[in-house]
């Protein structure tokens, strides 16, 4: 397949990870069933991760991967897990993308990596108190579109 | 916020991609915030203290 990032692209993320922090580790989930954007959106989230050292990427399926999937609680396909890593060890901050991130969602994608690479929520201090002290489970699901 | 508690899980949904889902949440303009499977909605783009009052306003229910 045809490279999907342009030269220009590369370089412009290549500027902006060049602020990247620490190590990121990204767990892309497929499925061989009616998924029309899977193989484009790993693709992309391969290239992507070509762009930086600090970047990892591990592609699973959700069918053979089936309990992973439910451990990371990633129930749709293309699913994709952006988590922190020291060294072997990984740590899921609960950070997901759904869909193919491509148009204005793939400015999301980059300014995922960036947060997680931070470790940094840029949250307010007293956003960041209360939700420390939270003992009920939330979902936020933001329902976007490329366009 | 997902990043601040292991409690929060942040997904962003391409709406396209799995209509069923956004069909049932009603989702009609985008951004579109849906909180805990539907419990709060927040159409548009929502301030973080926005946010928080939602979240605030659930687990306090």
């Amino acid at each position: 397949m045809a490279q999907l990032l342009n030269d220009d692209i590369i370089k412009q993320i290549q500027e902006v990870f060049g602020g990247l922090k620490n190590p990121v580790h990204l767990m892309f989930f497929g499925s061989k069933h009616d998924c029309p954007y899977c193989d484009d959106t790993r693709q992309l989230v391969e290239e992507v991760v070509a762009t930086s050292d600090l970047l990892s990427v591990t592609v699973y399926d959700m069918e053979s991967d089936g309990d992973l999937a439910a451990k990371y609680h990633v129930d749709k396909a293309p699913g994709l897990v952006i988590a922190a890593k020291e060294g072997e060890q990984i740590t899921d901050f609960g950070v997901r993308l759904s869909g193919i991130p491509s148009g204005h969602e793939f400015t999301s994608l980059i300014q995922d990596i960036i947060l997680v690479s931070n470790r940094d929520s840029g949250l307010n201090p007293q956003t960041r108190a209360f939700l420390k002290g939270l003992d009920k489970p939330i979902l936020l699901q933001v329902f976007v579109t490329p366009t | 916020m997902a990043m601040e508690s292991p409690m929060i899980q942040a997904e962003m949904v391409e709406a396209t991609e799995f209509p069923e889902l956004s069909m049932r949440h009603n989702v009609s303009g985008v951004p579109q915030t849906t909180i805990n499977d539907g419990k709060a909605h927040v159409v548009g783009a929502v301030p973080e203290q926005n946010l928080l009052a939602e979240i605030q306003r659930l687990v306090a229910k």
